[in-house]
C-alpha cells in the first residue's frame, strides 16, 4: 500500500503538500480526508467505517506482523490486538496526526511486545527456531525462497545456505526494537523519520537502531564473504 | 584512505554509507560522501560490499508473502476480528439488568431482610403457581402445538432450487442469529427464520454439502450460519463433504475450521488426513494439521512399548529415533503418525513440515513423561 506510506513521509516533511510532489500531495491529503471522514464516522459508532478503515490497512499490517514474528499463529494474534486496540480507544484518536501513523504506532507497541515476551520466555519459540530444525529445514527467515532441490555447484549451495543460516540467527540476535527499526526500512519500505513517528521516537534513535541491525548482520556473515 | 581525501576522513563517512545506500542522508551530508568516494578506493569498495548486502537482503522474498500467498490468512483474520467485535458491541448482561442495581444494592446492605423477603417470595410463588398449574376446564381450548412439523421442501425441490442471497439479522429477544434466505424452488421464496427452524437449517445444509451448485459466496455464508450447530449429525456431515470435495479452498477451509470442536471425532480427523495428504492448497493443510495437532492435545496418546507385541501391519517408519520403538495402541493415532511422519519430510508447504515435526516430538516428549 504505498499511498500512506507517502502519506507518512510528506507529512511528516513538508507539513502540508507543496512544491515538487504536488499532483502526489493532492491525492495523498484527499486520502488522508477519507480517512478522516471514515474515522469520524467510526467514532460515532458506525461499523461499516470502521471496518472499511480496517480494510483499507490490514493487508500491511498483517505482513509487518508476519514480517516481524514469521509465525502465522503470532501474526494472527498481533493483527487481533492491534485492530481490537484501534476499536478501544479510537474515541481517544484526536487528528493530529494521520490515521495511518496513529495505527502504525499501536501495531508496532503491539509487535515490540510480542518481540519482548517471546525474547523473555526462549521455551516459547517456535519449532524452526530449534536448532536441529534449522539444520534440517533452514531457517525461518531466510529458507523462504525456493524448494530445495539438487543443484549443479554443491559448494555454491552450500555457501548460500551458510549465508541464510548466519543471517536468520543473526536476526534472532538483534534486539526487538532493532529489528522492527530494520524490517520497517527493508520490507516495508518506510522512511527513518516515519518510522521515529510509528515507533514513538526520534530519527535518530531509529538511525542509531538501524545502524547497529545492519552491523550485527553484516558482521555475521564476514567470515564467509 | 586517498590523500587528496583530507577533508573527511574514512573514520567519518564509513558510519554514512549504510543510509547513502538507502538514500537516508540529508543534501550535504550525500554531497560529503560524494566528495569523498570520489577520491577514496577504500571507501568505494565499502560502499560497493554495502550496496551488495542491502541488495541481496531486497532479494529475499519477504514472510509477509511467503506465509499468505493467498491472502487466506487475511481473510481468516478479517472474519476473526468481525467475530471479536461482535462480542464486544453485545450489550453486557449487566447492563440488561441494570434497573434492578437498586435492589441488589439493598440485598447486599440488609443480608437477614434480603433472606427473609426471598423465604416469602418463594413462599407466594410456590402457593400461587398450585392455582396456575392446575387442571383447567378451559384445556380443550388451547391450540394443539405442531412440535415436528413437515419440512416445507422436499429433496426433489431442494435440488432444483436456486438461492440468490442470504442474510443474518439478531433474532429479538434470543442470543441467536435470524437468517434470511432469497431463493427459488418451484418459484421465489423467501425463507426467514433461525437455525432452530428445520427447513432454514436443511436449505443451509444442503447448499454447504452440493456445493457445485451455488455461488462460493452464498455457500462461505451459509457455512457461517451453520457454525453454531457443527454438533448436529447432518449439518457436520456436510461440512465434512464441503473440506474434501468444495472446489474453492476458502470454503474447504471454513469448513474444517467449523469442524474445531469435533477434531476427535473418527471420521472429522480422517477428513483432516484426506486434506493433508490430497489437498493442494496450503492455507488449507496448514488449518488441517493445525485442527489435526490440536485433537492429540485434547486426547491422551496411549503408547505401547516394544517390549509389547506390536499389532501387525503397523510400519513405524521415521519416528524419531526416542519414539521408533512405540506404537500407539489406537490405529487412528497410528495413522495420524504416520501421516505427520510423511509431512514432516515431504510437505510443500514449510509451516506444515515444521508443524508435523513439533506435533511428532510432543507425542514422543508425551510419552517419556
Amino acid at each position: 500500500m504505498p499511498l500512506p506510506r507517502c502519506t507518512l513521509a510528506l507529512a511528516n516533511e513538508t507539513g502540508h503538500a507543496s512544491n515538487p510532489g504536488s499532483a502526489l500531495a493532492t491525492v495523498i491529503s484527499l486520502t488522508n480526508s477519507d480517512d478522516s471522514a471514515l474515522v469520524r464516522e467510526a467514532q460515532a459508532g458506525n461499523r461499516a467505517a470502521f471496518e472499511e478503515l480496517v480494510h483499507r490497512y490490514d493487508r500491511d499490517v498483517l505482513r509487518l506482523a508476519l514480517n516481524l514474528m514469521k509465525r502465522t499463529e503470532d501474526a494472527r494474534d498481533v493483527y487481533q490486538e492491534a485492530f481490537l486496540k484501534v476499536y478501544r480507544n479510537l474515541h481517544r484518536f484526536r487528528f493530529e496526526c494521520s490515521f495511518y501513523t496513529w495505527l502504525y504506532r499501536i501495531v508496532t507497541n503491539v509487535c515490540l511486545d510480542h518481540l519482548r515476551r517471546r525474547q523473555a520466555r526462549p521455551e516459547d519459540q517456535a519449532p524452526e527456531l530449534h536448532a536441529t530444525q534449522q539444520e534440517e529445514a533452514g531457517t525461518d527467515f531466510f529458507e523462504r525462497q525456493r524448494e530445495q532441490r539438487p543443484t549443479l555447484d554443491p559448494e555454491r549451495h552450500l555457501l548460500g545456505q551458510e549465508i541464510k543460516r548466519r543471517l536468520a540467527s543473526a536476526m534472532e540476535r538483534l534486539s526487538p526494537r532493532e529489528r522492527i527499526v530494520f524490517e520497517m526500512k527493508h520490507y516495508q519500505g518506510l522512511k527513518l523519520r516515519a518510522i521515529g513517528d510509528a515507533l514513538g521516537t526520534s530519527e535518530e534513535t531509529v538511525k542509531n537502531s538501524l545502524f547497529r541491525a545492519t552491523r550485527k548482520l553484516r558482521n555475521e556473515l564476514g567470515e564467509l564473504r | 584512505m586517498n590523500p587528496s581525501a583530507e577533508t573527511t576522513s574514512c573514520a567519518e563517512i564509513a558510519p554514512l554509507l549504510v543510509f547513502y545506500v538507502c538514500d537516508e542522508l540529508t543534501e550535504e551530508e550525500r554531497a560529503q560522501v560524494e566528495k569523498h568516494l570520489a577520491v577514496c578506493d577504500e571507501c568505494r569498495a565499502q560502499l560497493s560490499e554495502e550496496r551488495e548486502f542491502q541488495g541481496a537482503l531486497g532479494d529475499q522474498p519477504s514472510a509477509g508473502d511467503l506465509l499468505d500467498p493467498s491472502g487466506l490468512l487475511l481473510s481468516q483474520c478479517r472474519s476473526e476480528l468481525a467475530e471479536r467485535l461482535d462480542d464486544l458491541v453485545r450489550p453486557p448482561v449487566k447492563d440488561r439488568v441494570a434497573g434492578f442495581g437498586w435492589m441488589r444494592r439493598w440485598m447486599v446492605l440488609h443480608p437477614a431482610w434480603s433472606a427473609a423477603t426471598l423465604v416469602l417470595l418463594g413462599l407466594a410463588a410456590g402457593v400461587q403457581s398450585t392455582q396456575w398449574l392446575s387442571p383447567s376446564s378451559d384445556i380443550a381450548a388451547i391450540e394443539p402445538v405442531n412440535v415436528r412439523p413437515n419440512p416445507r421442501f422436499t429433496e426433489d425441490q431442494l435440488s432444483k432450487m436456486e438461492v440468490a442471497g442470504i442474510n443474518f439479522a439478531p433474532a429479538a429477544g434470543s442470543g441467536s442469529q435470524n437468517v434470511r434466505v432469497q431463493m427459488s424452488a418451484e418459484q421465489p421464496v423467501e425463507l426467514s427464520g433461525s437455525l432452530d427452524d428445520s427447513d432454514v437449517r436443511s436449505v443451509l445444509t444442503y447448499v454447504v454439502k452440493n456445493g457445485e451448485r451455488f455461488d462460493s459466496g452464498v455457500r462461505l455464508d451459509c457455512l457461517d450460519a451453520l457454525k453454531a450447530r457443527a454438533a448436529d449429525f447432518q449439518v457436520r456431515a456436510a461440512f465434512l463433504a464441503a473440506a474434501r470435495k468444495d472446489q474453492n479452498p476458502a470454503v474447504r477451509l471454513k469448513a474444517l475450521e467449523a469442524l474445531r470442536d469435533s477434531t476427535s471425532e473418527h471420521d472429522v480427523r480422517e477428513t483432516l488426513l484426506d486434506a493433508l495428504k490430497h489437498d493442494s492448497n496450503p492455507g488449507v493443510r496448514v488449518e488441517a494439521v493445525n485442527l489435526l495437532v490440536r485433537s492429540l492435545d485434547n486426547q491422551s496418546v496411549e503408547i505401547f512399548t516394544v517390549s509389547e507385541p506390536a499389532p501387525p501391519m503397523v510400519q513405524v517408519g521415521h519416528l524419531p529415533p526416542a519414539a521408533a520403538g512405540q506404537i500407539p495402541a489406537d490405529e487412528s493415532l497410528r495413522n495420524v503418525i504416520r501421516t505427520l511422519e510423511d509431512l514432516q519430510s515431504n510437505d510443500p508447504s514449510r509451516y506444515v513440515r515444521l508443524r508435523s515435526a513439533a506435533a511428532l516430538r510432543e507425542i514422543n516428549a508425551r510419552n517419556e513423561q
